[in-house]
């Protein structure tokens, strides 16, 4: 069995282990379970209000969700991916470098003929597998849920949309285990290994969203992203901020992959997202040998 | 001295030489300080609009006059509260929880308590550094945040500001006192100080995060951009007549709401700032009358979590848990 591989199933095996990722785990599977509950009776409510406020003649407007896609029952999947999903996978990140650190199994593995890429990678490796089978379970809950409220199996094109939105939210949520791992490998201690990558999340959640748009901090925790302010210096600071907030980013290709719809360049969203987990992987994998073992010096 | 405040006073000491908690403090002071400055410029730009549209009404010979817009400079602090209410209350959990993890890891929990203290005198004295943190910490973003409203939001702010202002900042202290405490109650009372951790990072994503975003994604008016009753073109009180349709819905998703402790120190500090139109330049007597309710929970809430926190970090539960 190749060092890689062995590195992968630990790492697999380490994860569906460690107690902290599996209480967010299922936070993270409950919300998504109730989620499509949630907007179906939020849709049903809006088109109460709209036929009673058409009976009683006080509007000729049509019904806002009368062209409303399929998928949008599930459209708060998407801020639950941003804030629980991405805090698990800061969590599982950091996890898996900090237990190797503690348990000082990185030691032992570099002291051996390894390459500091290979294990790295593998670790990464596991990691997303175990990323993908959680967001495939949720992908999985989500259409039965669904298809429990419409009385009805999703389409082959709805299924479709569904199982992008799950992709690009895996490749979204990468990015958050490579910071979580880089975190844990350079954090000289556990707390702030785990509270280094949350305030970087919150800067890429709240704070650059805030600064190119207007949008106050509960309002970005809408699924739709935020549409920038017209004039003054907004449009300037977004061009400079907009593709580091990712969490906007991700929301503009939910929408597109949902058909719910949401503001910003496709094009753009993607290459942010993609930039930014392969620089990650660049500093990950470019992390040098010494730097790892810098604990038996200590 | 003491043994209350021996312990308080090392406390300190040891979270003013952390650097760490300089790190989080200045996010919070940094984020907080942009969104009032985010706001004031937000504000500029409607007045620029509004000069202009005067401005070619003017030109047009037109005799319509239109209403400026007008500044309720507190209205300007909306994201700040909102960054203490998300960002504050995770930092807090770490503070809260670092004063117990730290005796832990480096096992002087087992020194501390070889010494003849009392029976809550090192609970009481982590407590106070606690209160005493907070408040300056609170003091030192409410200061800051004022002075940004008078110098880049060019803000004239009345002494009844003032007052609404320090309302305020004891309403945020008391909700970031309320976070420690728990965290210091979960980090004593655990056996590993991880499960402490994740208990309380856990209840902050269900209490601060779940439970709000689902009472606000289930408000008819906030699914349609804009709100609903705008796009329908429905008057304010056409509005409530509608909705009184819906009592039965509404009071499960308020109720869902008010079930976070977040929301009330939300709704308190909007309501004192005046950042809710119903309560904007109400006097403060007003205010408070009708937001008892939201005040006695959030008083009540931080008393049984200080409550908590005294007597879960003892020498039976930490030293029993450590063997």
């Amino acid at each position: 069995m190749s060092g890689f591989r062995a590195t992968l199933q630990q790492e697999v095996l380490s994860a569906r282990r460690e107690r902290m990722p599996q209480v967010l785990l299922i936070v993270f599977l409950g919300m998504v379970s109730v989620s499509s509950l949630i907007g179906w009776l939020t849709h049903r409510t809006v088109t109460s209000v709209w036929e009673t406020t058409r009976a009683a003649g006080l509007t000729t407007a049509p019904n806002p969700f009368a062209h409303a896609a399929s998928l949008s029952y599930v459209k708060n999947v998407v801020i639950y991916v941003v804030l629980i999903g991405a805090l698990l996978a800061i969590v599982l990140g950091v996890s898996s470098t900090l237990r190797s650190r503690k348990s000082r199994t990185t030691d032992l593995v570099l002291s051996r003929p390894v390459d500091v890429a290979v294990h790295l990678g593998a670790k990464l490796t596991g990691m997303a597998i175990w990323l993908g089978a959680i967001l495939a379970v949720a992908g999985a809950l989500t259409w039965v849920s669904i298809a429990l409220i419409m009385r009805g199996a999703l389409s082959a094109g709805d299924t479709i949309r569904l199982a992008a939105f799950f992709g690009v939210a895996w490749v979204f949520l990468l990015v958050f285990v490579v910071v979580g791992m880089l975190s844990g490998i350079h954090s000289r201690r556990e707390t702030s290994a785990l509270l280094l990558p949350i305030v970087a999340w919150s800067v890429i959640v709240f704070v650059l969203p805030q600064l190119g748009t207007a949008a106050l901090p509960v309002s970005l925790l809408n699924p739709v992203a935020a549409v920038p302010v017209e004039g003054g210096a907004f449009a300037g600071v977004q061009q400079i901020v907009g593709p580091f907030a990712l969490g906007e980013q991700f929301k503009t290709l939910s929408g597109a992959a949902l058909g719910t719809g949401s503001p910003g360049s496709l094009g753009l969203a993607a290459f942010a997202i993609v930039t930014a987990l392969a620089a990650g992987l660049l500093v990950l994998l470019g992390t040098r040998r010494d730097h790892l073992r810098r604990d038996l010096r200590d | 001295m003491t043994d209350t405040l021996v312990v308080a006073r090392k406390e300190l000491l040891d979270l003013r030489r952390d650097r760490f908690m300089a790190l989080l403090l200045g996010f919070i002071l940094v984020a907080t300080t942009l969104s009032v400055i985010v706001g004031a410029a937000q504000f500029r730009i409607k007045l620029d609009e509004y000069d202009q549209y005067v401005a070619a009404l003017k030109a047009s010979g037109s005799a319509v006059s239109a209403a400026a817009p007008q500044l309720f400079p507190l209205q300007l602090l909306r994201g700040s509260i909102e960054y203490i209410e998300l960002i504050g209350g995770l930092f807090a959990i770490v503070v809260g929880y670092g004063m117990v993890a730290k005796e832990k890891q480096r096992a002087t929990i087992e020194l501390l308590f070889s010494r003849p203290v009392r029976r809550y005198s090192v609970a009481g004295g982590k407590v106070l550094a606690l209160a005493i943190t907070w408040l300056v910490a609170v003091a030192v973003v409410f200061t800051v945040i004022t002075g940004v409203l008078l110098i880049v939001g060019r803000a004239p702010l009345q002494p009844v500001d003032i007052g609404r202002l320090l309302i305020a900042a004891a309403v945020a202290w008391a909700y970031l006192l309320l976070w420690s405490s728990l965290a210091m109650a979960l980090a004593s009372s655990t056996k590993h100080l991880s499960t402490g951790l994740i208990a309380v990072l856990v209840l902050w994503l269900v209490v601060v995060l779940i439970i709000p975003q689902i009472g606000d994604t289930m408000d008819p008016d906030n699914q349609v951009p804009g709100g609903l009753f705008k796009s329908l073109q429905v008057a304010k009180p056409d509005e409530h007549a509608v909705l009184a349709h819906f009592a039965g819905y509404d009071t499960v998703r308020n109720g869902l709401e008010v079930s976070s402790v977040t929301k009330h120190f939300e709704r308190l500090s909007f309501a004192f700032l005046g950042i809710k139109d119903v309560f904007n330049q109400l006097p403060i007597a007003a205010v408070a009358r009708q937001t008892l309710a939201y005040s006695l929970s959030l008083v009540l809430a931080s008393a049984a979590a200080v409550g908590l926190a005294l007597l879960t970090t003892t020498r039976k539960t930490l030293l029993r848990r450590n063997s």
